[in-house]
């Protein structure tokens, strides 16, 4: 399709060079607005152009007229509204005949102003290089008019492209000089005639974007060089890419037209090996951008980008053409192309900048250049932070987030050093962690709990995250655990200094936040006593109060966006500990109340915010309401000996919440002194005060708490319940007191004399509480119940001849005199199994004869267990001589073993899970199946009589049917679901049904998922950026003046 | 209000009087007290009862359920062979049951349940007026366990029979240990006493040659009813030995009859380590202890004896043991005569829940006697005597103060009787054994009964459900 063999290819340039003819193209399209000015500095170069053409592709804004007036009739071409770039450049030179001697086509947009000198430098750098064939301008922005826009453009495998500049970069000179580049843009381009003729120009296939891009790649592959000159500058307005005016060329929205043109043209050029692997980078690059868009509520952009990509596999055939047509020098040229292209790690040096830029509080940075960024609008001067580029380690290892992180980090390990590297991690509140992220889900999915006594209740929705977080960490629910738990104090200490960066200017103070707030008593405390629900709510906590803000100060689709975010992490939180929504929604309310007349929709926000948890927990809140109780407590277990029964007043006052693991109370002093200093200054006194009401409704709350005594639904002795989380509250309320005025320290300290010895001695106080803490924490290390190797208390022997479902009873002496005793099911149980209630008639039934057991009062205790299920009696130690010997005592118990740690009873006559009763009362067991899908196949022999099938489960939605029938149900003993039979032989298929549960279970992914959506960070909104339709400056075109100022006055200018 | 906003101090004082106010709040709020102990373990009365009485041959055999109730219940009386069916079914609490056994008897089981089980208490004594038996000879028929322990004369010195009986329906796996006073003679001795079925052992054939002993009857699995007599030959008597506590360090012998005869005491150390024991004697005139013989070295693995005759001195008596090291402990009591009878005790527990002795005789010459010590606190208890026929008499309450040892003489009665002992509230705890004894011309027969906790109630433990019993 492109002329062929042009002999000038080989020739060279004839030195002593003869004058050089050029002719300048101006392709004007709708582009009245910039016109004019293109045409003034083409026409005022120094070095002047030899013909000057226009070409206008049917403007509707008069842009003939203008071309017609300022070059004459006779020069401007006319072709209709849908011809591209390419082909009216083309249409030109067929009708302007080759010249004698070398010529030269300066191609230019019409939004496309070089400066005055621009030609002549370009030229002179042809000059320099003869085999320079395409020559390109430095291109910075319209209106910013040191903003750099290109220095010659690359792109890396998959298309994208690359500028190789920062986002927003000034031109300082940084770039000076001519480089050796990829392509250049078609704005400002000169090119050698001859070798347009011999690539055969801009590929008509490519009426917009990319067509660059290829004609230097061709060029190159013709054995040229290609060549940025930035003493060359033009001002490019982008106006295509910008949307600025309407593209006609082609009917599609020129996102997917640049993406696929993108992907056409790295296919095109790419010889056959390289192909192959960008092929498979562009399908699923693609893919992968189109759901990352979807979850960015881009929806236009993801079909864009997914039809960019059809459309190109859709044409395998036009992809062949093309390729025929680019064959020659493609193989051979790679080499010399290989290193024009991005190089292969700049994806990750993107990730890295995008980390560090939002560490240090910026938005994500978009550093891909900006054919595609809209011009942002103003920000703060970054400067500092742009001109420490110095590598990604030192900039992330300077950052001090990630400096605190790591001290926090280290602190952490050398405090936790008992607990790491053990078998199993547990003690506390903590069950011993075991199984897998299938597990978690298993149990959170199934509608029948076979763990315990059995359970039909709602799992926590606890036992969810985590079941999703073990799922991100390749199923290890034990690092999931160890992360949120042994890792709370440096991840809380990183998102409390996340989580200010917009509301504390001051770095210092951030850090000491940050710290004081990571190390908190309740920090300590809820690892001693492995509280994973308080380890949770202290790292969200802080994201909380952050959208909060944004939620109360924000606007728009911003707030409501926070308010989603909010809801959904509130539910996380609720989930490990019901008491923060609590606390939430009342400090919400008067939030509401407060601000809702300042601000619109204020009330909608919080209302979504305090909502979603409600709505997304739905059932397992039902549950909490019928135990209010239960709401002061947490996951995990509760345990009398993790609570200070009597909590000194003074330790509530110092954030101190009592139990295993916390520092004295003096190392709190700091902290409330620093807060309490906060309440001497004059400014800010409102925020003082708010935070100073969340603080003491947090004490409040916290003392109401210690001393409510409950008792767990799963089954517990009777406690006060941990205050961990309004202490957190109080604290946070504290905290946020004395950041926010601690900039009066520096004014103190800069005002030097007894001002800046109050300083001093202020922050020193100040930061007491961090340093004492950590210190102290490091010193005594973790001693508290947690523990990194718990043993495991179901024995082996009993665990491997239990069948399934048979159940174990475990008796324990407990320290205060007394036993307690759990159920287990061949298995230590899962975290979230121990917070399942057992129905109360089941567990009163069973604890009676539990005890009658332990006591040796003979009887029908065993019997009645064994209508449970159990097979085994276990007593763990401390062994009570007295309890093995009232065990050994009974004649329906066989001892196994018994050792100082511990002791099996086998039961010696069990009846299994399922069994059968006859009419004078007599059981026997039956043969039971468990299939896959959980349900039971029971083979139940022919017997006398009217009988009932019983299975040792709780009575629910059970269902048993004997081939077709179904048989009828009953409540046996009070508790156990039997079904009645008559005295023939059959097979009984027992299974669970509750469809409620299944259709609540996808109601709820769908609600999460939903909410996931609207919380997710969207398009970033349209900023009101500067209108191209201000006409740009005039005379100061010449000598940009110095960037913002500039703009600023030609802003003002432009009102 | 504005000049209190405004005023630079006004928010501090607002916010100090708030905390001040919690203060108070929480202060006042804070429980009193430590945390409150769990609930003590409630006492419920037993539902079943099994006890073998190990070689009835002959002997009288008493079967007693001391209380009156509601409930209703049996106790059944079988011999031990499978198939078997019931000799007797008893359903009246509150009433001896006694029968002399045919001479040709296989061990018998007696089974309460329901009201015949809270109590009840079955033994076999037989008077042997001569010959290589002669002597009172009784035992209080004990329940099947998973550890016996007795100890008293060796094979060297008398004839001893272990009877091991299991009514169970498992097979005990049963493991045999000798202690002797050259140390440990046996170890492990491993025999299987199948279901419904009973053995007799003669210690001889396994260690000939002690002279005291301690024997420990453990099973691996299953359980066994454990009894051991001792024969030591024409004109020295015969007794059963009376199952001891478990190696304790602080054990009481109770219930040494006043009078004259020979009086000694064994102890042996089981564990791996040697024990110095400390011995008191609690007298009606409190503790005595002996001179130069206050303390007695017992070798770890060993038995040791200690001549407690004279320290005695004639009175009713308990002896009091101290150790840092587990012991077993029993004494050994001749009656006095040309020809004389042996009785033995061994170390019991308190009475706290009571206790009941099935068989006891007054007469001419025959004689039943508590000896009841109390323990750092006076003791308190009341006594019941339950005859075979016609109502019962008033109960008595006997006083016992602190660190003495009481005699409480039984009352006469037509027949015999059972006596149910059961201390008052706020009594102290209670040590105590039966003296029964028969004055004939050849001399004193004498046999003892140390006081065994009664099986009227059972302590429940107060049993919480909890998850966090998964956690140590």
């Amino acid at each position: 399709m492109f002329p062929r063999p042009a002999k000038q290819m080989a020739s060279p340039i004839p030195t002593p060079r003869p004058h050089q003819a050029v002719t300048a193209i101006v392709v004007a399209h709708d582009g009245g607005r910039w016109l004019g000015d293109t045409l003034a500095a083409v026409l005022r170069q120094s070095r002047p152009v030899d013909r000057l053409v226009g070409v206008d592709t049917g403007s509707r804004d008069g842009c003939a007229d203008v071309l017609a007036q300022a070059l004459g009739q006779g020069n401007v071409l006319a072709l209709p509204r849908s011809t591209g770039f390419g082909q009216a450049v083309a249409e030109v030179l067929t009708r302007l005949p080759a010249g004698e001697g070398p010529e030269w086509i300066w191609l230019l947009h019409d939004d496309c102003a070089p400066d005055v000198r621009a030609l002549e430098a370009l030229l002179w750098a042809a000059e320099q290089d003869p085999k320079a064939a395409v020559l390109g301008p430095k291109l910075r922005d319209w209106l910013d008019r040191r903003l750099l826009l290109e220095v010659g453009v690359t792109v890396d495998r998959t298309g994208r492209r690359d500028t190789g500049l920062e986002a927003r970069e000034y031109d300082q000179g940084q770039y000076d000089g001519i480089h050796d580049v990829l392509s250049v843009s078609t704005a400002g381009m000169l090119i050698r005639r001859d070798v347009w003729d011999a690539v055969g120009g801009l590929d008509p296939d490519l009426p917009l974007f990319r067509d660059d891009l290829d004609l230097c790649w061709r060029v190159r592959n013709a054995g040229h060089r290609v060549l940025n000159v930035t003493h060359a500058v033009a001002w490019h307005a982008e106006a295509a890419s910008r949307r600025r005016r309407r593209i006609t060329a082609s009917e599609h929205h020129p996102r997917r037209l640049d993406r696929r043109n993108a992907m056409f043209v790295i296919m095109a050029n790419l010889p056959f090996r390289s192909l192959l692997w960008a092929l498979i980078r562009n399908i699923f690059g693609s893919i992968f951008r189109t759901i990352l868009f979807v979850l960015a509520k881009q929806p236009s952009t993801a079909l864009d980008e997914i039809s960019a990509l059809g459309s190109v596999l859709a044409h395998p055939g036009r992809m062949i053409k093309a390729r025929r047509a680019r064959t020659k020098g493609r193989k051979q040229q790679y080499d010399q192309v290989k290193k024009l292209l991005t190089p292969p790690g700049a994806a990750y040096r993107r990730l890295a900048d995008m980390v560090q830029g939002y560490l240090s509080g910026e938005g994500p940075v978009e550093s891909a250049g900006r054919h595609h960024a809209a011009s942002a609008g103003p920000t703060p001067d970054d400067g500092e932070e742009l001109l420490t580029d110095t590598g990604v380690l030192q900039r992330i290892f300077g950052n001090p987030g990630v400096l605190l992180s790591l001290a926090l980090l280290a602190i952490t390990i050398a405090a936790e050093r008992s607990l790491l590297g053990g078998v199993r991690l547990g003690g506390g509140a903590l069950v011993p962690v075991t199984g897998g992220a299938s597990d978690l889900w298993r149990l959170y999915t199934e509608s029948f709990h076979p763990s315990g006594l059995g359970s039909d209740a709602w799992a926590p929705p606890y036992v969810a995250v985590l079941a999703a977080l073990s799922t991100i960490l390749l199923g290890n629910t034990w690092l999931a655990v160890s992360v949120l738990l042994l890792g709370c104090v440096p991840l809380a200490g990183l998102s409390a200094y996340l989580a200010t960066r917009s509301m504390l200017p001051s770095t210092g103070a951030r850090v000491w936040l940050a710290a004081t707030y990571a190390l908190l008593p309740v920090a300590t405390g809820a690892v001693s006593a492995g509280r994973i629900g308080t380890a949770v709510v202290l790292v969200l906590l802080p994201v909380y109060a952050s959208l909060a803000t944004a939620l109360l100060a924000g606007g728009g689709r911003r707030a409501r966006r926070a308010a989603w975010g909010l809801g959904l992490l509130l539910a996380v939180g609720t989930a490990f500990v019901p008491l923060v929504y609590v606390l939430t929604a009342i400090i919400g309310a008067l939030g509401a109340t407060a601000f809702g007349g300042a601000r619109r929709g204020v009330g909608v926000s919080v209302g979504i915010a305090l909502g979603v948890p409600i709505v997304l927990l739905f059932p397992w809140f039902l549950q909490l309401a019928r135990h209010p109780g239960q709401i002061l407590l947490e996951a995990g277990l509760h345990q009398p000996s993790l609570v200070d029964g009597r909590l000194h007043p003074a330790s509530l006052l110092t954030l101190s919440p009592g139990g295993p693991g916390l520092p004295p109370l003096w190392v709190t002093a700091g902290l409330i002194a620093a807060a309490l200093a906060a309440l001497l200054l004059r400014r800010r006194r409102m925020v003082v005060a708010v935070g100073w009401g969340v603080a003491l409704f947090g004490v409040l709350v916290a003392i109401l708490v210690s001393r409510v005594p409950v008792t767990s639904v799963a089954g517990s002795a009777e406690a006060p319940a941990w205050p961990g989380v309004p202490m957190a509250f109080a604290a946070t309320g504290m905290l946020v007191v004395a950041a926010l005025t601690a900039h009066r320290l520096a004014e103190f300290r800069a005002a030097g004399g007894l001002r800046r010895l109050v300083a001093l001695v202020t922050a020193a106080i100040a930061f007491s509480t961090p340093v004492l803490a950590a210190g102290y924490w490091i010193m005594t290390g973790v001693t508290g119940p947690l523990s990194g190797d718990v043993p495991d208390t179901m024995p082996a022997l009993a665990a491997a001849q239990s069948a399934d479902g048979e159940r174990t009873l475990v008796l324990r002496p407990s320290p205060g005199g007394g036993l307690t005793y759990t159920v287990l099911r061949g298995r230590t149980p899962l975290v979230g199994e121990t917070d399942l209630p057992a129905p109360r008639q089941a567990r009163d039934r069973f604890t009676i004869a539990a005890a009658g057991l332990a006591s040796g009062r003979g009887g029908d205790d065993t019997t009645v267990l064994s209508t449970y299920g159990v097979r085994f009696v276990v007593v763990v130690a401390p062994v009570d001589p007295k309890i093995s010997a009232a065990l050994d005592s009974q004649p329906t118990l066989t001892r196994l073993s018994l050792s100082p740690t511990s002791g099996v009873w086998l039961v010696s006559r069990p009846l299994g899970r399922v069994w059968v009763a006859d009419k004078a009362g007599a059981r026997t067991p039956v043969p039971v199946e468990r299939d896959a899908g959980g349900g039971l196949t029971v083979q139940v022999p022919a017997g006398g009589g009217e009988r009932t099938l019983v299975l040792a489960e709780p009575a629910g939605a059970w269902t048993a049917a004997a081939g077709d029938t179904e048989l009828p149900g009953s409540t046996v003993d009070g508790w156990s679901q039997g079904f009645r039979l008559d005295a023939a032989q059959h097979t009984v298929r027992i299974t669970h049904q509750d469809t409620w549960h299944g259709v609540w279970l996808w109601a709820q992914a769908a609600l999460v998922l939903m909410t996931l959506i609207l919380a997710a960070p969207g398009a970033r909104q349209q900023d009101a950026g500067p209108d191209y339709a201000d006409p740009p400056p005039g005379e100061r075109d010449v000598t940009p003046p110095p960037g913002r100022r500039g703009r600023r006055r030609a802003e003002a200018g432009a009102r | 209000m504005k000049a209190l906003i405004e005023n630079r101090f006004g928010l501090l004082v607002l916010i100090m009087i708030s905390l001040a106010a919690l203060y108070g709040v929480a202060y006042v709020t804070q429980p009193a007290g430590a945390q409150p102990a769990p609930p003590p373990p409630a006492k419920v009365a037993v539902e079943s009862v099994q006890t073998v009485c190990p070689d009835p041959a002959g002997n009288a055999v008493s079967v007693v359920v001391p209380q009156a109730s509601e409930r209703v219940g049996t106790a059944t009386i079988t011999p031990l062979k499978a198939d078997s069916k019931p000799l007797v079914t008893l359903d009246k609490p509150g009433v001896l049951w006694q029968k002399t056994t045919a001479e040709r008897s296989d061990p018998l089981v007696v089974k309460g349940v329901g009201a015949m089980a809270a109590g009840l208490e079955t033994s076999q004594t037989v008077r042997e007026a001569a010959g290589k038996t002669r002597g009172l000879v009784g035992v209080r028929c004990t329940e099947p366990t998973s550890e016996a322990w007795v100890i008293g004369p060796g094979p060297a010195a008398a004839d001893i029979t272990l009877h091991l009986a299991n009514p169970e329906s498992a097979p005990a796996a049963v493991e045999i240990s000798v202690y002797a006073g050259e140390g440990p003679v046996l170890a492990d001795h491993g025999l299987v006493v199948e279901p419904g079925e009973f053995t007799k052992i003669r210690l001889k054939d396994l260690a000939p040659s002690p002279l005291v002993m301690a024997v420990e009857v453990r099973t691996s699995s299953g359980r066994v009813a454990v009894a051991a007599r001792a024969e030591l030959g024409t004109g020295k008597g015969a007794d059963w030995l009376p199952v001891s506590t478990a190696p304790a360090k602080h054990v009481v012998v109770p219930g040494l009859p006043g009078g004259g005869g020979h009086r000694e005491l064994l102890v042996a150390a089981p564990g791996e380590m040697d024990a110095v024991v400390g011995v008191k004697v609690l007298t009606e005139d409190g503790f005595y202890a002996l001179k130069n013989r206050e303390t007695i070295d017992v070798p770890a693995g060993s038995v040791a004896t200690l001549d407690l005759s004279t320290g005695v001195g004639g009175q009713p008596s308990a002896v009091v043991l101290t150790s840092e090291v587990p012991v077993v402990a029993g004494v050994t009591v001749t009656g006095t005569g040309a020809q004389s009878d042996v009785a033995f005790s061994a170390g019991a527990g308190p009475i706290d829940l009571g206790s009941v002795v099935a068989d006891n005789r007054t007469g001419k010459k025959q004689s039943s006697r508590l000896v009841l010590s109390a323990l750092g606190k006076p003791g308190k208890v009341r006594v019941q005597v339950l005859p075979r026929q016609g109502t019962p008499p008033k109960a008595t309450e006997v006083a016992v103060p602190a660190s003495r040892t009481e005699e409480v003489k039984l009352p006469s009665a037509r027949g015999p009787y059972s006596v149910v002992i059961t201390p008052l509230p706020g009594s102290g705890p209670v040590y105590g054994g039966r003296v029964l004894d028969d004055r004939t011309k050849g001399g004193l027969l004498v046999t003892l009964q140390p006081l065994a906790p009664g099986r009227t109630w059972a302590l429940v433990p107060h049993l919480v459900d909890s998850a966090a019993t998964v956690l140590p």
